[in-house]
């Protein structure tokens, strides 16, 4: 076996409840003392607050607070590295949350004051703080988000993808997440006491950890991340599978990607919540693997529960066991629940360690597990050599036109489908009572992947959903921080909560396919499709259970939040919505569609070259290439045209652009539409036998899709 | 069939956003949670907010919440006995 794809922890940024740094949050850890305390990081309305976990002292750095958690953790992680990461990957649910709620309130109405809304930013912010400018992805898997960013990092170096790769989880308190999970009667009173037997709930919090990794090892490395797992329960948008099923795959599957037996693991860093439901589902799922339990415990009680920085929060803290052979306790845990039949520590114990299996479990039932253990104890397991295609099974849009059929037959006369379709037309296809909660995000995501799965003429889904978006579900964000400032923020919805949350279409997605592999969302804004192409294109492989995906993006349109947070709509500009869905598969298929990501970077002064190069140079350019679809959004006019003009002068091409935009309309999700229709034109006439059609996202970033035929 | 039984069969409608159902067709015997409408635990908080912010009625244990969700009915007798009126 190679040692070359071992992942090791370079640096470690933490900042939590406990304090800043690897030193504080050991010593507060053994302490054995909960941080949670009464909210004060902004005014309520109706004390008294509920106990949360907060950052004291966090400098000022002009940006939103998650930003400012996100950057005074990289800085951490990066200290002595003098260079900058091929990527960044930040796992978020809040981006900007806090800021908007605040200029919400203030009826602040200047759309540049919102520019920071975006999760995508947080990334953007850090990877610009690290001076990265290769990949700068956020994914967002509710509290799961922090451990997939990890594992999506562990993946892309184990591809040889990169070799230093920047990653973790970055969450800040906010009035969605408080009030949310209060509405949904998860928040315990007293503070968090996982897998106690009086436990009524989790504590809200936030936090930020980030892990320098690479594939070069450094003189003193932190750690190594052997595996993760993923999985989706493909049961409930909000409460875990009762059996733990989904929990269970996960720890299997990290089990089974590192080689090692479920006896190798040496202590458990548990999800636990401290919610009657998760303990006890974590539970089951936790003996359902280890008959005989190593020690374990969760740090919740102690943190609180900081929802995508946690994963990540922990990862940091398996490395702190693995390096001073020390446990933390199950701070709060008075009474252990004789129904979880688990002895978690109650205290922290001093105990060599060899392998720490850190377990998240999110809403949307996205579960994430990962193996870290000490450098070079095992050694990861080669990547079996798979196809780099992903073969085209099925597609779908939706646009202001309407369906596949109608969109398409819009484009075929050019003429533009612009628009925002009504409800109705969008929900034709979906069981009334299985969509009655969800608004228009939701429903257009699962439009989109019922129409695939039909276009593909199979009779079973993919088991992995890779779904992207810029804005994600704003008409429930919207309502829910609308009816909490009507009623004074005595009545906000949980049906809204549930709703707002990033992954809760792709969650839905997988209940109503029974997808129960990986299940990711990710959000880069005008390239939140080629982001979750790039995620599906890092997690599909050739095994049967893991080599399918709908890979879709959607966005709606909202008349109050579009014009605010999207820089390419401006007060006049006519609003537009849709997504496109493509089932996809990892396994070559002669004579199939099929398309690669050729390239994803920040701009550059160089990144035209750079294309050109990834793309196989001019001459294959020249020779294999019949079109391109060029994305230029209307924030980025000057600087897309002027990068496509380049792309076409330097390659030498001189055949037709198509500006998809002005077609689809401006948002997000727009470049999910003209993947479809690549596809469609390359199942016409239009495109000659072995010709390649180029899907280019400019502007901020520089992507390249490639279709062609295999 | 008294008023709030038939205001409470709308209001369940119009928050639950259950479409396919008229308050005519709405059992107010039948088993609310988990019955044939495919009400669930989400829709039981939305439910709470509702008869709290409405009615002023507060329903914040366990226990009692298991006997007043059974129906719509035993829901209306819990809001009539508890109003502040």
């Amino acid at each position: 076996m190679s040692s070359k794809k071992n992942v090791y922890i370079v640096g470690i940024g933490i900042i939590s409840p406990l304090g800043y740094g690897l030193d504080a949050t050991e010593q507060a850890l053994r302490k054995n003392e909960s941080a949670i305390a009464p909210l004060h990081v902004f005014a309520i309305q109706q004390p008294p607050p509920l106990p949360v976990g907060q950052v004291q002292n966090l400098p000022d750095l002009t940006l939103p607070r998650t930003h400012g958690l996100a950057i005074t953790a990289a800085r951490q992680a990066m200290e002595g590295c003098t260079h900058p990461p091929d990527a960044v990957i930040i796992g978020s649910t809040t981006g900007g949350i806090l800021t908007t709620e605040e200029l919400l309130a203030a009826q602040d109405r200047d759309a540049h004051n919102y520019r920071y809304h975006g999760l995508t930013t947080v990334a953007e912010e850090v990877a610009r703080e690290v001076q990265c400018s290769g990949q700068a992805l956020t994914v967002s898997t509710a509290c799961s988000s922090g451990t997939v960013a990890i594992g999506m990092a562990l993946k892309m170096l184990q591809s040889g993808k990169a070799e230093w790769i920047l990653a973790g989880g970055v969450d800040s308190l906010c009035h969605l997440t408080y009030f949310g999970f209060h509405s949904l009667q998860l928040v315990d009173p007293r503070g968090s006491r996982p897998f106690d037997t009086n436990r009524q709930g989790m504590s809200v919090a936030e936090g930020a950890a980030m892990l320098l990794l690479s594939t070069t090892k450094p003189q003193k490395p932190l750690g190594q991340i052997l595996s993760c797992g993923l999985s989706c329960d493909a049961y409930h948008p909000a409460s875990p599978h009762p059996e733990g099923k989904g929990a269970s795959m996960a720890m299997q599957k990290a089990l089974d990607n590192a080689a090692i037996k479920a006896e190798a693991i040496g202590y458990i860093n548990l999800h636990g919540t401290g919610t009657p439901e998760n303990d006890r589902a974590e539970s089951k799922a936790v003996r359902s693997i280890f008959p005989q339990p190593p020690p374990l415990s969760s740090i919740k009680g102690a943190t609180g529960h900081g929802l995508a920085a946690s994963g990540a929060i922990e990862a940091a803290i398996a490395a702190i066991c693995l390096q001073k052979g020390f446990v933390p306790a199950n701070t709060g845990c008075r009474q252990p629940d004789p129904e979880c039949q688990l002895t978690p520590l109650l205290q922290p114990a001093d105990l060599p360690i060899a392998t720490v299996l850190s377990n998240s479990l999110g809403f949307g039932g996205n579960n994430a597990c990962l193996i870290i253990a000490q450098p070079d104890l095992f050694s990861s397991p080669d990547p079996a050599g798979q196809s780099r295609c992903l073969t085209l099974l099925g597609k779908a849009c939706i646009t202001g036109a309407g369906h596949t059929q109608q969109s398409m037959e819009r484009f075929a006369q050019r003429e533009p489908m612009a628009g925002v379709i009504d409800l109705e037309t969008i929900s034709e296809q979906l069981p009334v009572r299985k969509v009655r909660r969800l608004k228009r995000f939701s429903r257009i995501a699962l439009g989109l992947a019922d129409a695939a799965r039909k276009d593909s003429g199979l009779d079973h889904s993919p088991h992995c959903v890779f779904m992207g978006s810029g804005w994600g579900s704003l008409s429930e964000t919207y309502d829910f921080l609308d009816k909490l400032q009507q009623s004074q923020e005595q009545f906000p919805s949980p049906i809204d909560f549930v709703g707002s949350v990033h992954n809760s279409a792709a969650g839905q997605i997988a209940i109503m396919h029974e997808a129960t592999g990986a299940n990711i969302t990710s959000s880069g804004g005008d390239y939140s499709f080629e982001q979750a192409l790039l995620a599906a294109d890092t997690f599909l492989d050739s095994d049967a259970r893991s080599n399918s995906a709908f890979v879709l993006a959607a966005d709606e349109a909202h008349s109050q939040f579009s014009p605010l947070f999207d820089p390419s709509i401006e007060p006049a500009t006519p609003l537009a919505d849709g997504g496109g869905c493509l089932y996809l598969c990892r396994q070559a298929m002669p004579g199939k569609l099929s398309l690669q990501l050729t390239f994803f970077r920040k701009k550059t002064t160089q990144v035209i070259d750079k294309l050109i190069t990834a793309s196989g140079g001019q001459e294959t350019l020249q020779r294999n290439c019949r079109m391109i679809l060029a994305g230029i959004p209307a924030a980025e006019a000057q600087e897309g045209q002027a990068q496509l003009d380049s792309f076409l002068e330097k390659s030498g091409l001189t055949i037709p652009v198509i500006h998809y935009r002005e077609f689809t309309g401006e948002f997000a999700s727009a470049s999910a539409v003209a993947a479809v229709m690549a596809v469609h034109l390359m199942e016409s006439s239009e495109i000659p036998a072995g010709g390649k059609i180029l899907v280019l996202g400019l502007g901020e970033n520089v992507t390249c899709m490639e279709f062609g035929r295999q | 069939m008294d008023n709030l039984t038939e205001e409470l069969k709308k209001r369940l409608i119009e928050i639950l956003n259950l479409t396919d159902v008229t308050p005519e067709e709405f059992d107010e015997n039948a088993q609310l949670v988990g019955g044939e409408l495919g009400i669930d635990s989400i829709d039981v908080l939305e439910i709470v907010v509702m008869v709290e912010k409405d009615y002023g009625v507060v329903i914040n244990n366990k226990e009692i919440a298991e006997k007043v969700f059974s129906s719509l009915s035993s829901l209306a007798d819990y809001i009539r006995k508890n109003s502040p009126k």
